[in-house]
């Protein structure tokens, strides 16, 4: 008996210098008393730099925490039990926020940095009036290839995709939007086509493509992509920078048939505290200097077009990643269709997966 | 019977390799100078730098050691006297009844637990963060402490307090001088089952963290999707060597005086 209470004691005793410690490096860190912004963003998508930095000029605190799907971070903030001061929400989820009143209006006078947004990416379907959110990246669905191992073959258009010479050689991300879209777009409709023969028709033609499709696989594509496992992979734009950096072999494509633009805006919860933090966070973020040095850290587009000034040239020329929009008009922003319409895109890609090889 | 030992050893040898080759694999790579899990480049410690300067990272790992050993101290507390109350109960039917809700508590997925727990939180209107991680990780061990301790009690021979009670032990007697001593073994062993549940859990705590707080798995699955960094084996390279120190340890331990710390067992 004494020596099991000496033990548990041993254990108490060790938890709670463990906590003192934990409690005094956050103290040193700032996130003891109450001036902190609360960020909640995907996994590595900020410049470490750039917190640290946004904390000596502001003296505000930043809690950085990190989400991994857009439904779970709606599901977090809907529950309401965790205070979030910022977060980044892709374009069809900020609509879906925006209906069930999660987020906060903008106050634009706190703002000011707005004005170096390209106004191309304001006033968005998902956002009429920006009243919500505002840009933070923008990019494309395409495709990734490997010029060396389809022997200099170069691919334009999502049709190239249906090439029976590609037998086993692709890879699909795990997305029905992202799927789905490239078959409408291969046919000449739109992403948001919301006519069933259409979508029947796209199935239809999804399954043509299955023999030569390797896998559909999540976020493990861009190692495969860049370990030469498989040619060709339909990714988004972001992580084909990312992927085409490791391996030079690589080229990324928006095909033109047209594609999907998507945006992650940032917008504030209504679980947010410390508004005054959040807006000063956001406008910081959309300052043309920091702009910049996040792109170049996470490898996405910036909406900002005074930062593209201050990137290197071969990346803000690079037409790949900063597609000339006027010409690429076929690029659209995906709407939100609603429950029962995006259960029917669920339905086919689902059975798109089933099907025998 | 000697070709079937060195079957065994076979046997025994290919059951260790795969559970140890991705853990070498993953180490070895925590070395390389290169950025990611292949083309080993060049030996470098850049990573464990990069581990050892992230302050946030190190708070993590504090936060996840804390919760693990709180969570696993009192789950074991309120596992002990979970068994000694389902032992003491009468009535076969009601004591069935009672272990059968115990081990669903076990069987149920973790998504379950985790966002039922979510959604008591917020209804009983307490903040997600260091209390609500807490309080799941105890709820979900201590069943598994019950399942530990519970065989031991039955094992144990009446006549063992028939004795005790003879020479005039009180109740208190009875369960400090004979049946804990004699649980020792299996409730270090509950303790330490705990531990490492609450350790590794992702799925509860996925669903019930906040407000700035968070534990390894969840960060190492955040920062996973956008590829696996090599601090991340750096940082999983080190635990997996304190882990081995702790196992270390509590073997010297209960090799040495298994009696004198009351862990290992009967010799």
């Amino acid at each position: 008996m004494r020596r099991l209470v000496q033990g548990f004691a041993a254990v108490f005793i060790a938890a709670f210098v463990l906590m003192f410690v934990t409690h005094r490096l956050n103290e040193a860190e700032g996130y003891g008393g109450g001036k902190t912004v609360t960020v909640y963003n995907w996994g590595d998508y900020i410049d470490p730099a750039l917190i640290r930095e946004f904390e000596k000029e502001t003296g505000w605190k930043v809690i950085y925490q990190t989400f991994d799907s857009n439904e779970a971070m709606m599901a977090k903030i809907a529950q309401g039990g965790a205070t979030f001061d910022v977060a980044v929400p892709s374009d069809y989820a900020i609509s879906k926020m925006i209906e069930e009143k999660l987020l906060l209006p903008l106050d634009y006078r706190k703002l000011p940095n707005l004005q170096y947004i390209e106004p191309r990416f304001l006033n968005l379907p998902f956002d009429p009036h920006n009243r919500y959110s505002v840009p933070y990246f923008w990019g494309t669905v395409g495709i990734v290839y490997n010029r060396e191992m389809l022997g200099g073959k170069t691919i334009t258009s999502w049709n190239d995709l249906w090439d029976p010479s590609l037998r086993n050689q692709i890879l699909l991300v795990d997305g029905a939007r992202e799927v789905m879209g490239m078959a409408l777009n291969s046919l000449g409709y739109s992403l948001n086509d919301t006519n069933k023969a259409h979508l029947q028709e796209a199935k239809r033609k999804l399954d043509r493509l299955m023999p030569n499709v390797k896998a559909i696989v999540g976020d493990e594509i861009k190692l495969l992509l860049a370990n030469e496992e498989a040619a060709i992979g339909v990714v988004w734009s972001g992580d084909a920078a990312e992927i085409i950096a490791e391996n030079d072999k690589l080229d990324y494509v928006v095909p033109k048939e047209g594609s999907n633009l998507w945006f992650d805006n940032m917008v504030i919860p209504k679980t947010a505290k410390n508004i005054e933090g959040a807006h000063a966070f956001i406008n910081f973020m959309l300052d043309p200097k920091h702009a910049a040095q996040n792109a170049e850290y996470v490898g996405y587009s910036t909406p900002n077009k005074k930062a593209l000034a201050y990137l290197p040239k071969d990346i803000a020329g690079d037409r790949r990643f900063y597609p000339d929009l006027d010409s690429a008009g076929h690029l659209e922003v995906y709407e939100n269709l609603g429950k029962h319409m995006l259960a029917y895109y669920n339905e086919l890609f689902l059975q798109f997966k089933m099907q025998q090889k | 019977m000697k070709r079937m030992q060195a079957w065994g050893r076979v046997y025994l040898l290919v059951v260790f390799a795969v559970m140890y080759m991705p853990i070498v694999y993953l180490m070895y790579y925590s070395f390389n100078s290169g950025g990611a899990m292949h083309d080993f480049q060049s030996f470098t410690l850049k990573w464990y730098r990069d581990v050892l300067s992230d302050d946030r990272l190190l708070i993590i790992v504090l936060n996840t050691i804390v919760v693990a050993l709180l969570s696993a101290a009192v789950a074991t507390i309120l596992g002990v006297i979970g068994a000694l109350a389902v032992y003491y109960v009468k009535r076969q039917r009601t004591k069935n009844a009672l272990l059968a809700l115990n081990n669903v508590l076990i069987v149920s997925p973790d998504v379950i637990i985790g966002a039922s727990f979510l959604l008591l939180f917020t209804i009983a209107g307490i903040k997600l963060g260091f209390t609500s991680v807490l309080l799941s990780h105890i709820a979900f061990s201590v069943p598994i402490v019950v399942l530990m301790v519970l065989p031991k009690l039955e094992e144990m021979s009446p006549t063992l307090i028939d004795a005790a009670r003879d020479l005039g032990a009180s109740h208190w007697q009875v369960l400090s001088g004979v049946v804990l001593p004699f649980l020792a073994p299996s409730i270090w062993a509950g303790f330490f089952m705990a531990l490492t549940y609450s350790l590794d859990d992702f799925a509860v705590t996925f669903f019930v963290t906040g407000n700035g707080f968070s534990t390894l798995s969840v960060e190492i699955y955040s920062r996973a999707r956008q590829g696996i960094s090599l601090s991340i084996n750096a940082l999983s390279t080190l635990l997996f060597l304190f882990t081995m120190l702790l196992v270390i340890g509590y073997y010297v331990l209960s090799q040495k005086g298994g009696r004198l710390y009351g862990i290992g067992g009967r010799k």
